[in-house]
């Protein structure tokens, strides 16, 4: 039976100010002076003018010990050597995929720094060139490290890990990179029975568990066959829930992934789809969390 | 509107005579004991000319015929593209279709109206299906199609017609596309409507009032075209659709003759 | 629209997932995504509606003006629809860009609209052969997220109820016809849109179709057939679209199921539409999130 579901915006209500949220402080918009003070570094997000540091985007000002810099909260990712990535392909060039990471300009992924099938450490002969296309062609996903940073911001990636690589059968999802947490570790095999992976420019990878054979190919032999049924509803729940944590700015880890998750349970996947259902399922884990105290 | 900088216009309201007629917008029956205004019966078409080959310099041409109703299409390709947007192993098909300026009861304008546009795109639609792009990879093919008189059914008669034309060209393809129009009238379903049976959304009132086109490649049974027009019921739409099937089916082996004939004489 | 080449993988999960009629987000075939309305949102304008459907958001404005019928029709008036792709949208439709999926979509919903049924074209005549109304139905996107067709059209029926025609009082002096606006705003005439269509559009993916794709999803279909449907359950229009074909079967099962989430589509749009007339104390929400 189709199901529609339209409303009032009217009947949406005001959204109600959450009293756990502290007010935050230091928030400055552009042109603002930050300080006057001539013994901070400026960092990203600021500028010098007349001995006076002010800030260049709206957003929190952050300290590290002596450098300023200024976070804004929609930002297109600004990639640091060690990131994990999540990106796409869509160029092949000469010796080099053009990967789109969410990044200023188009990431570089060097045929030397990918992992080819089989052998484990070879040179790139001629013949690889060839087959370049066959190994990620326009279209394909790949996790990725950022291995260097240019001059320019341009990232150059590697995938010379057996956790990197082509992607399969899963869910992709964009959501602003400064709701990313930094983390140890960017993949998880979440308990409910799906893996994810956080990419630092703000693309997640949901995808059924793997076994771990297959993780070993580097991603290169795909599996396209058709996925449980029960596994699909877990990502399709898990999509729906790190949705619902990004639209009400919320920093995405694993543990609140997880505590969304188990906040949604008792509603059906398609209900969190509803605004009334995402509220009271974001109330249930920001009670959680400050229970907790994370 | 683009204002026409090519040409002098004529003056810029003029007024087509036929509104003036005495009684102009009241038809009369489209249907009286059983036969049609012209002495068809409901479901008979009208009788059909093909002749692929006729614009000598196009890679490939065809003309159709259903009495009044008479198309030419040209079409030109395998090339280059000449704009080049993204990457694509895929050809790509241009068409443009035009009712010649005198071809209907009102004057048509130098340039595509909305109507012709939408028909080319309902033409490019009905025809891409049928044609193995991935064989002409960063090239394109462009059809060209001309009604140089119109008594209804142009659309149909124009698929039937630019899927001989492609086949004249040589251009490699599923199957052949075969283009069919009804009119729904009431209870009726009239096969192939002649200009004054077509409809017309501002004179028919009522439910079951309207028209559906359909392009249908014979052979591997799929419809690559379908529209219709006018508030039908359900049940009525989905006999149009199997009626313009059947209809289809019957017109392919003359296509198929036609150009079998075509190949004969060349040898 | 945004032309992202999805990989073979995550095309193929899609697609097993609509076999299992499970989409990637939880929803069935046959089930639409969450969808907003506001009416009345442009004061400037005789009718006007916001629709917002999942990422796809649009605005409709209706200007009425007066102008003299065609001459095929001299006793109704007309509606003329214009869609504007704007490139706050996307920047793809920056420049001419837009212009062809804009033509697309009002050529469809002109279509849907071009029988003598769906609207009272009639009632908006004043003296038949000299003055009627002319409706100017445009449509503008601002933002982009898949199910275009649809979203206009829920749009511009909603922006049809809303719209308020003042009343127009005719004077005769012998030869001189003299045409007298009222300007109580509560002296309007209003359009009955009971039989007025929606467009449904139904993807085929794979073997099965799917109603209200997203833009993921779009990417993944071949053909999509489009259906005006009315609250009867009448179609008005019947459009397939997409460089693919279709067999006969899979036709009349898309027209099945387009039939039947179309009567469902008009019901809750009809209901809904008019609970907002009765709510009395009705704020504006405008474009505010």
């Amino acid at each position: 039976m189709a199901t529609v579901d339209i409303r009032l915006v009217s009947t949406r209500g005001i959204k109600k100010k959450s009293d756990h949220v502290d007010e935050i402080k230091n928030l400055v918009t552009p042109g603002d002076v930050i300080t006057s003070d001539s013994g901070f570094m400026r960092g990203h997000g600021t500028f010098m003018e007349e001995g006076k540091l002010h800030a260049s985007v709206a957003g929190v000002v952050e300290h590290v010990n002596k450098l300023i810099c200024v976070k804004p909260l929609k930002t297109r990712y600004n990639g640091e050597i060690g990131d994990v990535v999540i990106g796409r392909i869509i160029e092949v060039c000469q010796r080099r995929w053009k990967v789109e990471t969410h990044s200023k300009l188009n990431s570089v992924l060097m045929l030397s720094s990918v992992n080819l099938p089989g052998g484990e450490l070879r040179r790139r002969s001629e013949e690889d060139e060839k087959l370049m296309r066959h190994y990620l062609k326009e279209g394909d996903l790949i996790s990725a490290e950022v291995q260097n940073v240019m001059g320019d911001g341009c990232l150059s990636l590697h995938t010379r890990s057996l956790k990197y690589g082509k992607l399969g059968q899963g869910t992709l999802l964009s959501i602003s990179p400064s709701l990313i947490k930094r983390r140890k570790t960017h993949f998880h095999n979440l308990p409910c029975g799906a893996s994810v992976i956080l990419g630092n420019n703000g693309y997640i990878w949901i995808t059924p568990n793997i076994d771990d054979e297959s993780q070993n190919t580097g991603g290169y032999e795909q599996n396209l066959q058709p996925v449980p049924q029960t596994d699909r509803e877990v990502v399709a729940r898990l999509r729906n829930c790190i949705l619902a944590l990004a639209a009400n700015h919320m920093i995405i880890y694993d543990t609140n992934i997880m505590y969304a998750f188990e906040a949604s349970i008792s509603f059906t996947v398609k209900e969190l789809l509803k605004p009334e259902v995402i509220s009271e399922m974001i109330d249930l884990v920001q009670q959680r969390i400050d229970m907790e105290g994370t | 509107m683009p204002v026409d900088s090519k040409r002098i216009c004529g003056p810029e309201i003029t007024k087509n005579p036929y509104n003036f007629l005495i009684n102009g917008n009241e038809k009369g029956e489209l249907i009286i004991n059983g036969k049609r205004r012209d002495g068809r019966k409901p479901d008979q078409a009208r009788p059909l000319f093909l002749r692929p080959g006729l614009i000598s310099q196009a890679k490939g041409s065809a003309y159709i015929e259903q009495n009044h109703t008479k198309v030419i299409c040209a079409v030109y390709g395998p090339r280059e593209v000449i704009r080049k947007e993204d990457f694509s192993m895929k050809g790509q098909i241009t068409c443009e279709f035009k009712f010649a300026t005198f071809s209907c009861k009102k004057k048509r304008g130098h340039q595509q109206d909305s109507e012709e546009k939408d028909y080319s795109v309902q033409l490019l639609e009905a025809l891409e299906p049928a044609v193995q792009l991935d064989k002409f990879p960063k090239s394109q093919v462009n059809l060209y199609l001309t009604v140089l008189q119109n008594d209804g059914s142009a659309l149909a008669a124009s698929i039937t017609c630019a899927s001989l034309a492609l086949a004249h060209a040589g251009i490699e393809m599923f199957d052949l596309v075969v283009g069919s129009s009804v009119r729904i009238h009431g209870n009726e379903i009239l096969v192939d409507p002649c200009e004054e049976e077509e409809f017309h959304s501002n004179t028919n009132i009522g439910v079951d009032e309207g028209g559906v086109v359909l392009g249908l490649m014979p052979s591997i049974n799929q419809i690559s075209a379908l529209t219709s027009k006018g508030e039908l019921n359900f049940d009525t739409t989905s006999q149009a659709v199997k009626t313009c099937i059947q209809n289809c089916q019957k017109v392919y082996p003359v296509l198929q003759n036609c150009l079998v004939n075509s190949l004969k004489e060349k040898d | 629209m945004t032309d992202i080449i999805y990989s073979e993988a995550e095309k193929t999960y899609i697609l097993h997932g609509i076999q299992e009629n499970y989409r990637e987000d939880g929803r069935g075939c046959e089930d639409y995504r969450h969808m907003e309305i506001e009416t009345g949102v442009v004061s400037n304008t005789t009718g006007s509606a916001r629709v917002r459907l999942a990422n796809t958001d649009l605005l409709v404005g209706i200007k009425a003006e007066l102008g003299s019928p065609s001459p095929d029709n001299p006793n109704c008036g007309c509606i003329e629809f214009f869609v504007d792709c704007s490139a706050n949208a996307t920047p793809q439709f920056e420049g001419r860009g837009g212009e062809e999926l804009a033509t697309e979509i009002s050529n469809v919903l002109t279509r849907a609209y071009s029988n003598s049924t769906s609207l009272d074209l009639k009632s908006l005549c004043i003296i038949p052969k000299q003055q009627c109304w002319i409706l100017y139905i445009d449509v503008l996107f601002l933002e982009c997220g898949g199910n275009l067709f649809d979203a206009a059209s829920v749009g511009v029926k909603a922006a049809l109820f809303n719209t308020k025609i003042p009343n127009v009082t005719v004077n005769q002096d012998e030869d001189d016809m003299e045409i007298e606006l009222s300007d109580d705003p509560f002296d309007v005439q209003r359009i009955d849109i009971k039989s007025a269509p929606c467009i449904v559009t139904l993807s085929k993916i794979g073997h099965h179709h799917v109603v209200d794709a997203s833009q993921k999803e779009e990417a993944c279909c071949l053909a999509r057939l489009m259906m005006g449907v009315t609250a009867d359950s009448t179609i008005t229009a019947l459009k397939k679209e997409g460089w693919g074909s279709l067999n006969p079967e899979s036709i009349f099962e898309m027209m099945e199921s387009g039939k039947n989430v179309g009567k469902v589509l008009n019901a809750s749009l009809l209901s809904l539409l008019e609970d907002e007339e009765k709510g009395s104390k009705r704020k504006t929400v405008g474009f505010l999130k």
